[in-house]
């Protein structure tokens, strides 16, 4: 290893030491959120919740700053982060009970000095698991739940409880390079719980089998490599964590959620304000506010991947063929592409919908059809680079199909861009989504989507602002989330940088 | 260059034939030629196919293969290429089928024979007779050139226009963004057409009679075949003439007029509200990367970027028009307090585009030779920045800003909803649920035709502002 003197650029490259300002940072922020809420203005009365909520959040902050302190200590004492500072990171994990992500974080990567990929897809598994269980048990203050629910808590509990052990074996065993023979049987077993919609545990499985058979070893380390890249970027962690916790959430509200607290009118509770039994409130229907945004969240990733999807792959093979092709096929194709470029995307998709109808389907097709250009340029653009290259050159010597050298040699390696712009434009389409469904072109009125609950919020915007704020905030957040994965993603890929 | 020119302009006779020969080397630029000169084409082309005959060429050709032939030569050269042929199978474990193998084998054969002659013809000077080059021939003739030009008026134009790279630029340009403003208009003009939807029942009412109805489609002409429409659609788009709208019966040319100005307004405004944040904030982080300053500048533009902008809207009403009561709620053009809210809601996502955009585009130019350059030879870093820097990296960002304009007129609609602005985004929004095919079609179209014509103003602008752009289009 390389002897680096300066202590400031020995802190800057230890990943630990950023974590901490950045945790730092993030937790004094909501501590000021929380002091800011925790005081009723109008009736002149403080919120013991989140009075407490704000304690807690100080108190972190405090200990963080320490344990800061104390790295920056043993960096330049020892040029290393001594065992004793490392134990600093155990009692942080327990902030993840409160919700805070950043510290719990920051605790599990303080606590071990062995940082594997893996290793932080195991925490975050666990990290996403507690967190979805505790989001689900506020239906427990509910009148009744839902059958499951008591089974499917048990469950994710079991889960939880699977994903912290996976996270100190991962700790004691697996290395930067390799990973005992008999994690490929645990690796199939964490391949399972994908079925939860928690892809860290996938991600897990699958980085684990590759690792433990170890068939490719360059393949292997490249895969290690892009991740490391992606997971050093702080806040690309968090996107993906929000990005998966919102998925998973989707995936499994049917079964602890119960629909009709969503959808059925209940005129004994009007527009009541926030309290244990409705935790966002209700809106003017008396329909659970918290309910309706669990279930809208599957709405909005539902249109925001499938308006993602379709055009990427219309407008890959498009981009791949004008760029293979060249000359009369290119010409045609990207003209007429640029008539579609030049109608701005929701315009069209007001169009379109004008024309057909709002519906889901719909939508997805008016969303679609305007982001096919985008793709496709960006396909092109690639493809012609690659379709130089002497890889390429030599498939056309041996005689392979037009078709196969377009789609086994040239486009699995001009894929990175439409990733991390496919990445990127999933945030538009959900923003896209829920401003159609503002204006009535979007959702049917009566599905619990973000953009409806905020159509309703609008109007009572004097009196009972919560409806239109919760679910706007849902919406900023889950797209800021993948933008910044794209970001990380970007910085990852980007073979500029490699 | 200018001497160039001038000499351009005495030998008027070679001016022309140098012109044309250069740019029918494109295909499109031929068609096009043919088209815009077309009463002199017919006349040309008549000539030419009389003189034909008369040509050495063809005779000589004839002459050629046959002595060819009984040389032996082709049959050498069939021989060769047979052999050839069979390794090739051979090595790719492929079996030939005789009759193929002949085929390709004489095809082969007479493609050289084609090659050999036409060198040996080429170094004597005889060229094979095209109309193109006949045609060239022509131009070059001054006493043609007198006879031809009230006929093929246009075609000289033409030639004129391309002579020069720029120009000829510009001309692309401009026919580019005429077929794109012509294709939006037919695509849709097509969606709303396929619409399973009938406006006249929506209008009328359920209890309308088939007679009533029938009526209604024979006012708007929407019992005619679909060229038809197409065409009254098209031709009303471009003479401002779109008739009135299914509802209420105004003059749609005359409410988008109205309706416009208001749009654009707050759309510029929010360009300049846009640029004069993001611009400084993007160079400041680029210059000092990484820092904190960097980080929290790039955070929240990230957040001005996830924002939804109704969303934003609303949450704008609710804490400066209901608690603080700055700002009206609602957009009114007397009062310039009411149009700070929309702007600034319209604006944001732009911003952040910019801001991120400056940044990475000043990041690259930094790190470029020709700064490292400056900076030994002892400018500050202030000079640097501002003389070297900056103006290089504006070039792509200017692009940005462009393509950025089209979709804020789009995303309009959303903001004018949200504070009550009637402008062209919620005219729109307005008409849709009838539908109302004419004032959709004039909306959608003439923000299209906006956008499209900022596009091309910018493009143009670069070709003369961009050195780089310029030493491009002379190479080509």
């Amino acid at each position: 290893m390389k002897f680096i003197s300066n202590v400031k650029l020995l802190m800057k490259i230890t990943q630990e030491y950023v974590n901490a300002q950045f945790t730092i940072v993030f937790s004094a922020i909501f501590s000021v959120l929380f002091l800011l809420n925790s005081f009723n203005f109008a009736d002149g009365v403080w919120r013991p919740y989140v009075l407490g909520l704000f304690i807690i959040y100080v108190a972190t902050t405090l200990y963080v700053w320490v344990a800061t302190w104390q790295i920056k200590k043993d960096l330049a004492k020892h040029r290393e982060i001594q065992k004793r500072t490392r134990l600093l990171g155990y009692p942080l994990m327990l902030t993840v009970v409160v919700g805070n992500v950043f510290a719990a974080g920051f605790g599990f990567m303080l606590a071990t000095k062995n940082k594997t990929a893996e290793y932080t897809f195991a925490i975050y598994a666990f990290i996403t698991q507690i967190f979805i269980i505790g989001i689900s048990a506020l239906n427990l203050f509910k009148p009744y739940v839902v059958d499951t629910f008591l089974f499917a808590m048990g469950a994710f509990l079991a889960l939880a409880v699977f994903y912290a052990v996976m996270a100190i074996l991962v700790a004691r065993y697996v290395t930067a390079s390799n990973a005992p023979k008999w994690m490929i049987p645990l690796g199939v077993v964490l391949l399972l719980p994908t079925l939860t919609g928690n892809l860290f545990s996938l991600l897990l499985g699958l980085t684990l089998i590759k690792k433990a058979r170890n068939t490719d070893p360059s393949a292997v380390e490249k895969w290690q490599k892009i991740w490391n890249k992606i997971l050093r970027n702080m806040m690309a962690v968090f996107g993906m964590f929000f990005i998966i916790f919102m998925f998973s959430l989707s995936v499994v509200s049917s079964w602890t959620f119960d629909y009709d607290f969503a959808v059925q009118n209940n005129y004994s509770a009007l527009l009541q304000t926030p309290s244990l039994d409705y935790p966002l409130g209700t809106d003017n229907f008396g329909r659970d506010l918290f309910s309706r945004i669990v279930f809208g969240a599957q709405i909005s990733l539902i249109v925001g991947f499938f308006s993602t999807i379709i055009p990427a792959v219309i407008g890959g093979a498009l981009g791949a063929f004008s760029g293979y092709y060249g000359k009369n096929t290119d010409n045609i194709i990207m003209r007429l592409l640029d008539i579609l470029y030049a109608i701005p995307g929701i315009l069209l998709a007001i169009a379109i919908i004008a024309a057909f109808g709002a519906n889901t389907v719909n939508l997805i097709i008016a969303l679609s059809v305007g982001a096919i250009p985008t793709y496709a340029r960006t396909m092109r653009a690639n493809v012609m680079q690659i379709a130089n290259f002497e890889f390429v050159e030599s498939a056309k010597a041996l005689g392979v199909s037009d078709a196969a050298i377009i789609f086994k040699h040239i486009v699995p390696n001009a894929l990175a861009p439409m990733i991390v712009k496919a990445t990127l434009t999933i945030g538009g389409a959900v923003i896209s989504t829920s401003s159609l469904s503002f204006l009535g072109l979007g959702i049917e009125p009566h599905i619990p989507e973000w953009g409806n609950i905020l159509k309703v919020g609008s109007t009572y915007l004097e009196t009972n602002a919560y409806v239109a704020i919760f679910p706007g905030l849902c919406i900023m957040l889950l797209v800021l989330s993948f933008n910044f994965f794209g970001d990380g993603l970007r910085d990852a890929l980007d073979p500029k940088t490699n | 260059m200018i001497n160039f020119q001038n000499i351009k302009k005495f030998d008027g006779n070679y001016y022309f034939k140098r012109v044309f020969s250069e740019i029918t080397r494109k295909h499109s630029y031929s068609i096009a030629l043919f088209l815009l000169g077309f009463p002199v084409h017919v006349v040309t082309y008549f000539l030419y196919l009389l003189k034909k005959d008369k040509n050495l060429y063809v005779p000589l050709f004839a002459q050629m293969k046959q002595q060819f032939i009984s040389e032996g030569k082709v049959h050498a050269w069939a021989a060769e290429y047979r052999l050839q042929e069979q390794t090739k199978a051979a090595f790719f474990n492929k079996s030939l089928n005789e009759r193929q193998l002949d085929l390709v084998v004489n095809q082969l054969t007479e493609q050289k024979l084609h090659r050999e002659i036409e060198k040996i013809l080429t170094k004597d000077g005889l060229a094979k007779p095209s109309y193109k080059s006949y045609f060239s021939e022509l131009l070059g003739n001054p006493l043609f050139l007198v006879l031809s030009f009230i006929p093929g008026v246009f075609m000289y134009i033409f030639l004129i226009l391309c002579s020069n790279a720029f120009s000829r630029f510009i001309v692309e340009r401009l026919v580019q963004s005429a077929f794109v403003i012509v294709g939006v208009a037919t695509l849709v003009f097509t969606i709303l057409y396929l619409s399973p939807f009938d406006p006249a029942r929506n209008l009328l009412g359920i209890e309308a009679t088939p007679e009533q109805v029938a009526n209604f489609n024979k006012i708007y002409g929407l019992d005619q075949p679909y060229l038809v429409q197409l065409w009254h659609s098209l031709s009303g788009l471009f003479t401002f003439d779109l008739g009135n709208s299914f509802e209420g019966k105004e003059n749609i040319t005359q409410s988008i007029m109205n309706k416009f100005p208001v749009t654009l307004e707050i759309a510029l405004l929010s360009l300049l509200m846009a640029v004069a944040i993001a611009i400084p904030v993007g160079i400041i982080s680029a210059v000092r990367p990484n820092s904190f300053a960097d980080y929290a500048f790039m955070f929240i533009a990230l957040i001005g970027l996830s924002i939804p902008s109704f969303w934003q809207g609303l949450i704008f009403i609710l804490t400066f028009s209901l608690k603080l009561q700055w700002f009206p709620a609602t957009y009114n053009p007397h009062n310039w307090l009411s149009i700070v809210m929309p702007v600034v809601v319209l604006g944001t996502s732009i911003t952040a585009s910019i801001a991120r955009m400056t940044r990475s585009s000043m990041l690259e130019v930094i790190h470029e030779d020709y700064i490292i350059t400056a900076k030994a030879k002892g400018l500050s870093e202030r000079k640097v920045i501002t003389k070297h820097a900056i103006r290089n990296a504006m070039i792509p960002i200017v692009t940005v800003i462009g393509l950025l304009f089209g979709g804020m007129l789009g995303g309009a609609s959303v903001t004018e909803k949200v504070f009550n602005i009637s402008g062209i985004g919620s005219y729109i929004v307005d008409k849709q649920f009838i539908p109302d095919i004419p004032a959709l079609l004039g909306g959608v179209v003439y923000i299209a035709i906006t956008i499209s014509i900022v596009n091309m103003v910018i493009d143009v602008l670069y070709a003369f502002f961009d050195p780089r752009i310029r030493s491009k289009m002379k190479k080509s």
